[in-house]
């Protein structure tokens, strides 16, 4: 399959309703693709609809339909933070289709900070993790505990990787952090908010809206590889306390597909809804060996001007991670990298791509690879 | 805590299914003896359901491995142990987790267990309603305690209740699922105002309820209410009741109540629980105590209710040991959502 169009709104807490985030993704989509709605024959939503105080919408589908005057089948795979990568999955595997239109749209910051991470905590498990207090950075921050203690990875790793993130974003039109610096110490020093994770260690929530469409026609951009895994919600009942089992599933699905190895891969986005996520994700996606992913981002291999650049778009730490649109930004992110499209964040050359994108902490995961077609 | 295990895929569940989904064989349960601190995290962020900050999120580990998170205002080292806690005086908190059974019996325990060969149940009975309006007992809760009797084998069971109203027991028995819930284990329920009645002091009790070696007194727990203490009246007859409001307090009809009947326990299901505007929301605990008054008063302590029900104004939190979870763990302005 190939990717025939991308859209993408700005990341930022613009005051619009979720399906306004979603149709001015798909408009750009659509124009990215020269295409109108009429060509498109399906439609997969995802969306974790709105923190409380805003419009909570569940019957999405019949609403696209009304948006885009259309009665073409329109299924809704929601999977929270992970549900952009499981709409394209679901895009991918769907047959009979010859152009799907893959869209998010979400408006989840629309409250105090209190009331959105509530919402967002719901894609825990509400008895045994919710009532708990077991926030998502307190989940990540324990598996990094475990991880530090096992591997020897500091804080100071994580801070190199919240700088890089930010260094791309600065880059970024597109990213919330646009035009913003921030040197090493202000990330070192930001506020401690789950120990041993500062704020700087943690992802932004945004709103904004992501479109990709999938087809069947040859294009300049096809999928060649796509795998897709899950993992209990309860975290600490895994074997794996130091990394995302599904990650790795996912991962060797799509590379198998794709018939290439990490080694061939030039650009990658990968969800960095934690610092600490990105590190081990090196390990679980195979750029660098178990434990080792902390000596993959001294080397600088992976910043700006490396050999293979990740999270060029800024990552869900910078550019900002509006839930469910996140997976199909980084889809936007990685075709615009393979045509050359990037301007100053632009990776050099790049031909093949990855996108890595997780739901809850490692328990639905997709991996799919990209290549640049040469016409 | 209590996890659920297949003998012979060697898969283990914290979610209390009963049929292991590889080998189609039934699960057992295997409960937790020694448990010690795996990890902390130190949360320093406010959100809804957890405002008071900073907290601490352990995970905790069993002899064999298991974890599960616990939230915390006390502060633990990795390895601390944590011990499980007895003592017939306090007021047991423990976490549903889905399971009521399991959590009947881990509250009990946190009591000391049961002593009895014959106990009678008396559950409470509000109004006609449906269990989800949380007016009326449980029928789930109802059966999770005839389940624990009968599992420790007390078969002399009666459930016995009483209307204050002009409604029939029978209709709120039925329509609340508790009439069918006792038939399905052999238990025939009965109206406690046929039964005969006992002059103790200035109060007439059944007579059923002094030939039982232990009352349990079963609280559908609602915000801003004593419900425990004012499901304990049940038990004198009506008449007797109505007379003595018209020259006592409550708190003084509870006092000698409590007086003349040493062998209660009182247990107060707030797995989902009304607020003042009956709409019902989940909270996941149980309660049990000796003293009726005391779960009344740390239960409208949790929901930070905005004004104490007048049984438990004189009850003061600080004369209260509270065992199994803390109050500050489990607290929730429930009447916000």
């Amino acid at each position: 399959m190939y990717i025939k169009g991308v859209g993408m709104t700005k990341f930022d807490y613009s005051e619009k309703a979720w399906w306004q985030f979603a149709y001015e993704a798909a408009i750009d989509a659509l124009q990215d693709a020269k295409m109108n709605i009429s060509q498109i024959d399906a439609i997969i939503f995802t969306g974790m609809s709105s923190a409380s105080g805003g419009e909570h919408q569940t019957h999405k589908v019949s609403f696209l339909s009304e948006l885009f005057k259309t009665n073409v089948p329109i299924i809704e795979t929601p999977s929270v933070c992970g549900g952009g990568g499981v709409a394209l999955y679901t895009a991918l595997h769907l047959s009979g289709f010859n152009n799907v239109l893959v869209l998010s749209g979400e408006k989840i910051v629309d409250n105090k900070s209190e009331v959105v991470t509530d919402y967002i905590l719901s894609a825990a498990e509400r008895a045994i993790e919710q009532e708990e207090g077991m926030l998502f950075p307190a989940q990540n921050a324990l598996v990094w505990q475990n991880y530090s203690r096992k591997y020897g990875a500091t804080l100071d790793d994580l801070s190199l990787i919240a700088y890089k993130n930010h260094e791309f974003a600065a880059l970024n039109p597109k990213a919330y952090f646009y035009n913003k610096f921030f040197d090493l110490e202000k990330i070192k020093n930001s506020p401690e908010v789950a120990s041993p994770f500062r704020l700087m260690d943690c992802s932004l929530s945004v709103n904004g809206g992501a479109a990709v469409i999938v087809s069947k026609e040859k294009t300049d951009v096809e999928v060649i590889g796509s795998g897709f895994a899950t993992d209990h919600i309860l975290t600490f009942e895994r074997e794996d306390l130091t990394h995302f089992k599904a990650t790795k599933l996912a991962a060797e699905k799509a590379f198998t597909e794709a018939k290439i190895t990490p080694k061939d891969i030039d650009v990658a986005e990968i969800h960095d809804a934690f610092t600490s996520v990105e590190l081990f994700s090196y390990e679980d996606l195979g750029f660098a060996e178990e434990g080792k992913g902390a000596e993959l981002i001294r080397s600088g291999k992976i910043s700006k001007g490396g050999e293979m650049p990740i999270n060029p778009s800024g990552g869900l730490k910078a550019k900002g991670h509006p839930i469910s649109v996140t997976g199909l930004a980084q889809v936007y992110e990685i075709v615009n990298q393979l045509r050359g499209k990037c301007e100053e964040r632009q990776v050099k050359d790049a031909s093949t791509g990855l996108t890595h994108n997780i739901g809850g902490a490692g328990g639905s995961v997709t991996v799919h690879i990209f290549k640049k077609v040469n016409n | 805590m209590s996890f659920y295990e297949c003998d012979k895929c060697k898969r283990t569940w914290q979610h209390p299914i009963q049929i292991c989904p590889y080998c189609l064989s039934s699960l057992n349960k295997v409960k937790s003896n020694k448990v010690k601190v795996f990890a902390v995290s130190k949360i320093n962020i406010p959100t809804l359901k957890h405002p008071n900050v900073p907290y601490y999120a352990l995970i905790l580990e069993d002899e064999n491995g298991h974890k599960w998170a616990q939230k915390s205002f006390k502060e633990y080292n990795v390895n601390d142990e944590i011990e499980f806690e007895k003592d017939e005086n306090a007021v047991a908190i423990v976490k549903t987790k889905y399971d009521l059974l399991d959590a009947t019996s881990t509250v009990i325990e946190h009591l000391g267990g049961l002593k009895a060969s014959n106990v009678l149940i008396i559950p409470d009975l509000s109004s006609p309603d449906h269990a989800y309006l949380k007016e009326n007992t449980s029928s789930q809760f109802l059966g999770a305690i005839i389940d624990y009797l009968l599992k420790n084998n007390i078969k002399d069971i009666k459930v016995a209740c009483q209307s204050f109203n002009e409604i029939p027991v029978e209709f709120s028995a039925q329509k609340s699922g508790l009439l069918d819930v006792c038939t399905k284990r052999g238990i025939i329920p009965f109206d406690l105002a046929k039964t005969n009645f006992v002059q103790k002091g200035n109060l007439e009790i059944s007579e059923e309820v002094l030939n039982a070696d232990l009352v349990l007194n079963l609280a559908m727990c609602k915000i801003g209410k004593a419900e425990a203490s004012l499901n304990l009246f049940k038990i004198l007859k009506k008449e007797n009741y109505s007379s003595l409001k018209y020259l006592s307090s409550e708190k003084e009809i509870i006092s000698e109540l409590v007086t003349a009947l040493p062998n209660i326990i009182s247990i107060g299901e707030a797995e989902t629980v009304q607020r003042s505007d009956r709409v019902s929301t989940y909270l996941g605990i149980i309660l049990a105590s000796k003293n009726a008054q005391k779960i009344d008063r740390v239960f409208n302590e949790i929901v930070e209710a905005s004004k104490l029900p007048e049984l438990t104004e004189d009850v003061d939190l600080n004369d209260i040991k509270t065992i199994g979870r803390d109050i500050k763990e489990v607290k929730y302005k429930a009447e916000l959502y």
